[in-house]
């Protein structure tokens, strides 16, 4: 291992995009990242709220449409090498939103599960995720982190 | 002194000090976080995560270009900012005290002034997306206000540092200048040696301790008090820290900095943090930070470790002040800067 | 608040938001500043925008629930309990004591961990990290709490039509144990209160930013603890049966800046505490769910509850099959926000982000609302509404 990956490995910034689920995950991610109890910053995790700054960026929510395009700018806006952790059902499948439709048939205000707006790396699936599930989704995309060139 | 030996020796000696200089002061963001976390009750990060090991992550980065007025200037204020720092520290090291006769009141002074006012340019230049250039629909038809002048929030910030030169700095520069009134002189060189006569005749291995530091006199400890202050004023940090208050200019006039430029906005920061420290130690102490006398530089470290300590906990405690209370703490500690200035006359 | 004449020149515009630090929740600010003064405030609030009315539509009743306790993830159990209230008032389903008991147990432990997220937030935007943590800190209490009754930590999914899922009931064992980190915790939260009610530095932000005069709070139709904090005596828990049995105060303070709002939080979470020792010593034995009813045709039924955030109403109908027709959900934070706006002009900026974070806004329940105005549809939302045609209780 060389004096790259240790580094990427020591020092993660994570961000926190919260694109509007039902504001579960989200305080469950604050918990994991604020909470002594949890505190993200001991397993070398630093929370950070400039796109410039991160790594990992954090995406809880189901993605509204007009949550999609500012989104995106986020996404392009965090410098290489980056990766994205889905954190919650809404924001790998949409969850009740999406699915459970009752006679629209389909809902258009829901733009995406986040896989359709970036890609995604880490999924933690739950309704809301566990804040010891959120800690090891976040700490599943070092290796990818590590790993680039 | 022998022109040749004394360029010789001044080459060396800044070479020294700037390495011990960028290896220790990354060190220093670690013990003030980990300080903050066993306040807080939690862990914390490991000592060299915030500091060294993020540097070189965001020096491994890919390239990011920054979104600014003009990028090559904004891009180029860093390596300054580097640059006026490592100045201001190498100022008070032994073999610069002569150089054009900086190494006094003023050369420090000015180094400091120059530093400020690097956030009012940055703040001028960042456009980060954060802020106004969200895609967002917020200028609809049925908008309260249309056609004022939509700011970025980094500009506020630079507002901000403009009110903060003006105001925010007094405390400091006028603490700054009780070692040299109580020493009767502008340069460095003669505050040591009223405080620390052993010090110029001392061999290099040699501890010379100071017989008369000035911190403990009374005027001398009311003006550690304000630099003090002064000194979180200066680095922006919590209870000052309005020009990059997280609640609404976030990070201020650094938000566009990505890679290899954020890596140099720590350095710079954590630079500043242990030149004024240590820039403490040598004017209220006593104790130079000299590369060729190693006992001295290291105790010179290890005192520098002072503030930052002192900082990290009051951080921990502390909200962020807006400018109703900023003003009157300012005239309150100048105040009381001017008393220790009067009364150091005495000494 | 100080009176401005109306046509104040502004000098520039400051606009943040939808993903910022102050308010993690995704709305829009828009400051319009004269150096540091905010002169005026605009909030667009309609990002959230799910379509949960619209999804509820033609769903049968009983799978209804899955979608109100989603429409917001820090007062889940208040939706999902009003959800039900509007079905067993409307079809008369009686609801045994002990399920009340218990509804009433899950809803004020959620008030505490909710009113701790506000202590978190608030805190966090004051700049005050330590407290911010301890608040967060000392919330695992109910987390865990509502983990140990419902199953989850988020979405304790107690309320079922008729009573309470039986996997909530309380055995004697959890009672205990909850009895006891109730104990525990109110050691520990009085210290943290007084604590921050001593510190000089936090008091001196709160103190006197963001007044709101009883009239205004009246005006803008600013409910629960932030109308109480501006001395409005007015708790929907006092009407509604379910809180009949118990005996808690409701704390009203007449200042009505951010100092008082915070206050009151912290006073009524000490109130709720009562409750749940109430709850917890005199639960009654018995049935926990009543299956007795068949969902049949209903008319419009409308019920209102106090949230952590001040009024709630959820109103539908049923319609021959038993599928839901016209659901409406009005929560608190419109109106509170529309509050706020006013009440933060004349602050200095940092002071005007804490005044709008003061009111507890949850931006999630937010807005549902299409006004069909001058003949093109656009979505409104209700703070637009109350800042167009007024608030008409």
């Amino acid at each position: 291992m060389g004096l790259k990956a240790t580094a990427r490995k020591n020092a993660i910034h994570a961000m926190l995009i919260y694109a509007v689920g039902c504001n579960g995950c989200d305080i469950e991610v604050l918990n994991a990242l604020l909470s002594p109890r949890y505190d993200l910053e001991q397993y070398r995790v630093l929370l950070t709220w400039n796109p410039r700054e991160a790594d990992v960026l954090i995406v809880t929510g189901c993605v509204p449409w007009q949550m999609a395009e500012p989104l995106k700018k986020l996404y392009e806006m965090v410098p290489e090498p980056k990766a994205v952790v889905a954190v919650g059902s809404c924001a790998i499948n949409g969850n009740v939103f999406k699915n459970m439709v009752g006679e629209i048939g389909i809902n258009e205000e829901i733009a995406g599960p986040v896989e359709n707006i970036i890609p995604v790396d880490v999924k933690v699936p739950g309704c809301a995720p566990r804040p010891e599930d959120i800690i090891a989704g976040a700490v599943k995309g070092v290796p990818k982190l590590m790993e680039a060139p | 002194m022998d022109p040749v030996l004394f360029i010789a020796g001044l080459i060396l000696s800044s070479i020294v000090a700037t390495i011990i200089a960028i290896f220790y002061s990354l060190v220093l963001p670690g013990i003030e976080r980990k300080l903050q976390a066993r306040v807080q009750q939690r862990i914390g990060p490991p000592v060299l995560t915030p500091g060294w090991w993020a540097v070189l992550k965001f020096w491994y980065k890919g390239k990011a270009e920054p979104i600014a007025q003009m990028p090559l200037f904004y891009k180029s204020l860093i390596w300054l900012g580097i640059a006026v720092v490592l100045l201001l520290f190498l100022f008070s090291t032994p073999y610069w005290w002569v150089v054009l006769g900086w190494g006094s009141v003023l050369g420090i002074a000015g180094f400091l002034k120059l530093e400020e006012v690097l956030y009012v340019l940055m703040g001028s230049q960042s456009q980060s997306i954060l802020t106004t250039p969200m895609p967002m629909n917020d200028l609809v038809k049925g908008a309260k206000v249309k056609g004022v002048l939509r700011e970025f929030v980094e500009q506020h910030s630079a507002e901000r540092a403009l009110k903060m030169m003006a105001v925010g700095s007094l405390p400091l520069y006028i603490a700054l200048l009780v070692p040299f009134v109580a020493a009767r002189s502008g340069m460095i060189s003669d505050v040591i040696r009223a405080q620390n006569p052993v010090y110029f005749n001392s061999s290099w291995l040699s501890l010379p301790l100071p017989s008369n530091p000035v911190i403990l006199t009374v005027p001398g400890f009311l003006a550690a008090v304000v630099y003090f202050v002064g000194y979180l004023m200066l680095l922006n940090e919590k209870p000052f820290s309005i020009l990059k208050a997280k609640v609404d200019v976030i990070e201020g006039g650094v938000l566009e900095y990505a890679s290899k430029l954020r890596a140099g906005y720590y350095l710079m920061r954590n630079l500043l943090l242990f030149a004024l420290s240590s820039i403490f130690v040598t004017l209220f102490i006593g104790i130079p930070f000299d590369p060729f006398m190693p006992l001295c530089f290291i105790l010179n470290m290890i005192l520098s470790l002072l503030l930052p300590i002192a900082m990290a906990i009051l951080v921990a405690f502390s909200p962020i002040l807006t400018f109703r209370q900023i003003y009157p703490a300012t005239v309150g500690l100048s105040a009381l800067g001017v008393l220790a200035l009067i009364l150091s006359v005495s000494l | 608040m100080t009176e401005r004449s109306k046509d104040v020149v502004v000098e520039k515009e400051l606009s943040f938001g939808p993903v910022h630090p102050a308010l993690i929740e995704p709305f829009r600010i828009r400051l319009f500043v004269n150096d540091e003064i905010v002169e005026d405030c605009e909030l667009t609030i309609n990002i959230p925008h799910r379509g949960v009315e619209r999804l509820l539509e033609g769903l049968p009743v009983e799978r209804a629930l899955l979608i109100t306790e989603r429409v917001c993830g820090i007062c889940s159990n208040v939706h999902a309990w009003n959800s039900v209230r509007v079905v067993e008032s409307g079809l008369n389903i009686k609801v045994p004591d002990r399920a009340n008991y218990i509804r009433v147990l899950i809803n004020e432990v959620q008030r505490i961990a909710s009113h701790l997220i506000f202590f978190g937030h608030a805190f966090e935007v004051l700049g005050h990290e330590t407290f911010s943590m301890r608040s967060f800190l000392l919330r695992e209490v109910f987390m865990d709490l509502m983990a140990y009754i419902g199953g989850n930590r988020v979405m304790p999914s107690v309320p079922v039509i008729g009573g309470i899922r039986p996997r909530a009931d309380l055995t004697e064992s959890l009672k205990r144990v909850i009895l006891e980190r109730v104990d525990d915790f109110e050691k520990k939260y009085l210290e943290f209160v007084e604590r921050v009610v001593a510190d000089p530095l936090v008091m001196s932000r709160l103190t006197g930013v963001g007044l709101m005069s009883k009239d205004e709070a009246i005006k803008y139709h600013a409910t629960g603890p932030t109308g109480r904090a501006s001395g409005w005596d007015y708790d929907v828990r006092r009407m509604m049966y379910e809180y009949k049995p118990f005996d808690f105060n409701v704390v009203v303070l007449p200042e009505g800046d951010n100092k008082a709002r915070v206050v009151q939080r912290a006073l009524e979470v000490i109130e709720s505490l009562k409750i749940i020792r109430q709850v917890v010593k005199n639960l009654p034995e018995g049935p926990i769910v009543n299956r007795d009813w068949v969902p049949g045709k209903m008319d419009f039924t409308t019920m209102y509850f106090e949230t952590f955030r001040g009024e709630l109403m959820h109103s539908y109908s049923l319609d021959s099959q038993g599928l839901i027709r016209g659901y409406k959900i009005r929560t608190p934070t419109p109106t509170n926000l529309a509050a706020m706006e006013k009440v933060c002009i004349g602050d200095h900026v940092t002071d005007a982000v804490l005044t709008i974070a003061s009111c507890d806004p949850c931006m999630t329940c937010c807005n549902r609302v299409e006004v069909i105005d001058s003949g093109k549809t656009r979505i409104m939302s209700e703070i637009e509404i109350v800042r167009k045609y007024g608030w008409r209780r």
